[in-house]
């Protein structure tokens, strides 16, 4: 049966359930998702519940690091909140994985680090754009990027820098449709669109050579 | 009687009038400077940094996920903030009931939001502190709140019914803003006209959608003094709302503003997020992080002003502009909204307007890129291409006709050139098959000059580092980059050799970032100070080289010669005291100018089967006196164009008539430009512009865009969309109805 909506609103105010998601860890897709879902008690219990603290070890840029998180707790939030120090390269920014700035690379793969659990990104390499380079030594994406001026306030900027290593690896020699392609997932406001896509093909030609 | 002192003749002064920006909305004052305040820049083409291109410094700190923004600041004990936001466009709130929320484990504080009646939907109610964002978000879905809901009205054509609720109590939504011309005048002229075009332009809401929300870090444990981290345009515009909230001086509140992730005009001043921050922070003697959810973003964190504008020209068969009568809407929900006046940058022989400012149950619109300036071009550039089509004449020569600033003409044509306007088919729609391209122009205009608000010190130590301190921020628009560069070239030094200090209250004053004042309000200041240390370095290293005067000692190549005698920077440096030399410098206006032309173009493809318009290529001719960086400018030339052409397509807030809610508050309902849109970008620096003066470009290069994309779409389908944004079934219903393929 489906409940009426003015159930569901008192639903929401239910301790039982604010145990219930923070067991199952829905809220962790962000609170936007949990404002408009709801559960009865019943319906609650009837699920796998894994509440309170879950002590993890997370494979960040190489080394192992202990966390201690709700099991709703993203995978950026974790590297931002949780983390010491915190590995905040990722941006939150719409934390529901339509924006790309949280990207980072799961076993080379990039994912939206919102759209992802800490706890079930144990096991798994994970780098951020941390680990691609520093300041010192960027690799030949970070470095283009800063040759083409990629970049204006640069909250995107991760996201777009991470997407695209990983996209490198992938095509080595891709066409601009293809870069175009490729980051179709990060959204800049600055709009440096023109430039991170001179900047991903001079990348490419450097690493070629 | 004690005889009067002879005063030394004081320096000869004149007055002249500059912008100050308030809440990112210019407002002009007068002011008095000295009539002749030393050396220039120099020929445009003369420098050996500026006007060239260079990378940004803070590029490796930005691309390696280095430098620390507002958002990425955590500190120990810190707690984290979120806010209730009421669902109700018109509401007063009768009980707010927090036993369940303050019950949950984690949960610090909650307080009420200042009011208690609610007139948009979306404002805040309560903010909530707690050990991690998620119990804060509980502690929030956990407030019970009860509700008297009113009646609300969210259009602005529903709005001005007589029978509209009202907004504001015992007030007229819509209120009179003001007149301008003769309307008897103006219908006599129309008389005289050839043709007569009318057209209602309507501008959607569009959002700034900074990437990085508005938000701020309230480090308050008890004591004396407060640092508040602030995601901000003017890191100057915080420190005394923030030092009442938390009852101590202004003075005893530091702001830091390190990198910022974009503003458009929607960061000034302590803001609601700020005083919350403030309240929370003060109430659990612990830092509070609120930074808003990007749902709070796109409610409450403001929008660029909608318009709606009824406008009626008439123009002789050579091309004339005889009369414009116009009607002026700005839909700026509970404010007042902005919108230049008609008709904007043309000559219209007799020209009648009225003003209005029409409310609605909306969060007010706030400063956006070129605040009211889009809204007003798009409409009259769509107006000028209506006629121009009416009386078959070139749209670019018929702008020329009625355009009076040559520097327009030249940079008309210099665009036209580059976009390949000699391609385009004159007959509107009239190109072969179901994608048809077509191409389109438009003209604007800005201020962009500076005020006497920034302090600056360069100190140059005994080791040879030399560092340039003034608490601007950078938005990303490259401030730190130029701020090292103007030292660097005056010094006769590499960017290397000079470093930034800046985002510090700190620090020496400067004026927020808006109206593109930053560059002109800032390096004229930065120079000043560089001219300064120059001059007491060569006073230092005279007797090491013969003891030329200071202007004689030539800083060039890591080098201070004179004399045929040369000494490296840090041999000279040597011999400076222990504690090195500091010069301060002040605003010269001298150093900066005001009054910028852009011109776009662009190039579309309609795709006439499902109304689908993909942008082909985009042109944009920009003047701005002394380019500071040409590599930072041309992406902030390009970055205009993309925001505009994002308002032209694509981005519009939507709003439930009926709920008085928005319907789209996320990026995946609103629709940015995304890589795939990608046209062909041209960003043109104009180097005909040979004004020896800093002039900010920011707002300039995001006004004539969305008038050149419309009129691109019309010269390719023959469709008139006089919406924004110009979305698939506006086009098919304007082919549906019969789109005249209209021939000049």
């Amino acid at each position: 049966m489906t409940k009426s909506r003015d159930d569901r609103e008192d639903q929401k105010h239910n301790p039982g359930r604010r145990k219930f998601l923070k067991g199952v860890g829905i809220a962790g897709a962000g609170a936007a998702i949990a404002d408009h879902l709801s559960w009865t008690e019943a319906e609650a219990q009837e699920r796998t519940t894994l509440s309170g603290n879950a002590r993890i070890t997370l494979d960040v840029n190489g080394s192992a690091r202990d966390v201690q998180v709700e099991p709703r707790t993203t995978l950026l939030n974790a590297l931002r909140n949780h983390l010491e120090p915190a590995v905040t390269g990722p941006k939150l920014v719409c934390d529901v994985g339509t924006c790309g700035a949280c990207t980072v690379l799961l076993d080379g793969k990039p994912a939206y680090s919102c759209l992802v659990l800490a706890v079930d990104a144990t096991n798994r390499k994970i780098t951020t754009v941390e680990g691609l380079g520093s300041p010192e030594s960027p690799n030949a994406v970070q470095a283009a990027f800063v040759e083409h001026d990629a970049l204006m306030c640069g909250f995107c900027t991760p996201g777009f820098v991470t997407t695209i290593s990983a996209y490198l690896k992938k095509n080595p020699n891709p066409s601009l449709d293809e870069v175009r392609e490729a980051c179709k997932g990060n959204f800049c406001r600055c709009g440096t669109y023109p430039r991170v896509f001179e900047a991903a093909l001079a990348a490419a030609k450097s690493t070629a050579g | 009687m004690q005889q009067p002192q002879p005063s030394p003749s004081p320096k000869p002064k004149k007055k002249i009038r500059v912008p100050r920006v308030v809440n990112g909305i210019e407002q002009m004052v007068e002011i008095e400077v000295d009539a002749d305040a030393g050396p220039g820049w120099g020929a445009n083409d003369k420098h050996t940094l500026l006007n060239h291109s260079y990378t940004r410094v803070d590029g490796p700190l930005k691309v390696t996920g280095t430098a620390r923004y507002t958002y990425d600041q955590r500190l120990p004990g810190m707690l984290y903030a979120r806010v209730l936001r009421c669902p109700h466009a018109h509401a007063r709130v009768t009980s707010l009931d927090t036993d369940a929320a303050s019950k949950i484990p984690g949960v610090k504080a909650i307080i009420p939001a200042p009011l208690t009646e609610v007139r948009f939907a979306g404002a805040p109610v309560a903010a909530v502190a707690a050990t991690t964002p998620e119990i804060a978000g509980d502690a929030v879905r956990a407030l019970k709140v009860k509700y008297e809901v009113l009646p609300h009205v969210v259009h602005g054509p529903a709005a001005i019914r007589p029978d509209a609720p009202k907004v504001v109590e015992e007030e007229s939504n819509l209120q009179e803003k003001g007149k301008n011309g003769d309307p008897q005048k103006a219908e006599a002229a129309f008389a005289t006209a050839d043709a007569i075009v009318e057209g209602e332009y309507i501008s959607q809401r569009v959002h700034h959608a900074c990437l990085e929300t508005h938000g701020m870090v309230v480090d308050y444990r008890g004591g004396d003094t407060a640092t508040i981290y602030a995601s901000t345009q003017g890191t100057f515009t915080i420190a005394a709302d923030a030092a009442k909230e938390l009852g101590l001086t202004e003075s005893a509140v530091t702001v830091s503003v390190e990198h910022m992730g974009g503003g458009f005009g929607s960061k000034f001043g302590l803001g609601l997020e700020g005083l919350f921050a403030c309240r929370l922070s003060k109430q659990t003697k612990s830092p509070v992080k609120l930074m808003f959810t990007r749902y709070d973003e796109f409610v409450m964190a403001g929008n660029r002003s909608g318009s709606w504008q009824k406008l009626k020209a008439g123009v002789k068969k050579d091309g004339t502009i005889v009369a414009l009568n116009a009607r002026q809407y700005r839909l700026g929900g509970l404010g007042p909204g902005s919108q230049a006046g008609q008709p904007y940058i043309y000559q219209m022989g007799d020209t009648y307007r009225e003003v209005y400012a029409l409310h609605t149950n909306e969060d007010s619109s706030i400063a956006m890129r070129a605040p009211g300036h889009p809204q007003a071009s798009f409409a009259v550039e769509s107006l000028m291409d209506e006629l121009a089509y009416k009386i078959k004449m070139d749209p670019v020569e018929f702008r020329k006709k009625n355009l009076r600033d040559e520097v327009y003409h030249r940079q008309l044509e210099r665009a036209a050139q580059e976009i390949g306007w000699s391609r385009r088919n004159p007959i509107a729609g009239g190109n072969a098959g179901p994608l048809k391209r077509g191409l389109g122009c438009a003209v604007g205009t800005w201020g962009g000059g500076g005020n006497n608000q920034c302090k600056v010190d360069v100190t140059i130590s005994r080791d040879g580092a030399v560092v340039v301190a003034v608490g601007t921020q950078d938005l990303g628009t490259g401030t730190r980059t130029y701020t090292r560069a103007i030292v660097a070239e005056e010094l006769g030094l590499t960017i290397k050799d000079v470093k930034e200090r800046i985002g510090n209250s700190k620090l020496g004053a400067a004026n927020p970032s808006g109206g593109s004042t930053t560059a002109p309000s800032l390096s004229p200041s930065v120079k000043d100070a560089a001219i300064k240390a120059r001059m007491l370095m060569a006073e230092r290293v005279a007797p090491l080289l013969g003891n030329p005067k200071p202007e004689e000692v030539v800083f060039s190549g890591g080098n201070i010669s004179a004399n045929g005698k040369s000494l490296a920077w840090q041999q000279a440096t040597a011999s400076l005291p222990a504690a090195g030399i500091t010069s301060h410098g002040e605003w010269r206006a001298d150093l900066q100018a005001r009054g910028v032309h852009g011109v776009c173009f662009a190039e579309v493809e309609v795709d006439v089967e499902t109304g689908h318009v993909k942008p082909i290529k985009m042109v944009h001719i920009q003047d701005g006196g002394l380019p500071l960086n040409r590599l930072t400018m041309e992406s902030q030339i390009n970055g205009g164009m993309i925001q505009s052409l994002g308002m032209a397509l694509w981005e519009g807030r939507v709003m439930d008539a009926h709920l008085g809610m928005m319907l789209n508050p996320g990026f995946g309902d609103y629709k940015l430009p995304g890589s795939l849109e990608m046209p062909e970008m041209v960003p043109l620096i104009d180097d005909a512009d040979k004004r020896e003066a800093v002039i900010g470009i920011a707002e300039g290069c995001i006004i004539p865009a969305l008038g050149a994309v419309v009129n691109a779409v019309f010269n390719a389908c023959g469709v008139r969309v006089r919406e924004l944004p110009v979305t698939p079934d506006k086009i098919l219903m304007g082919l549906a109805n019969g789109a005249q393929i209209t021939q000049i």
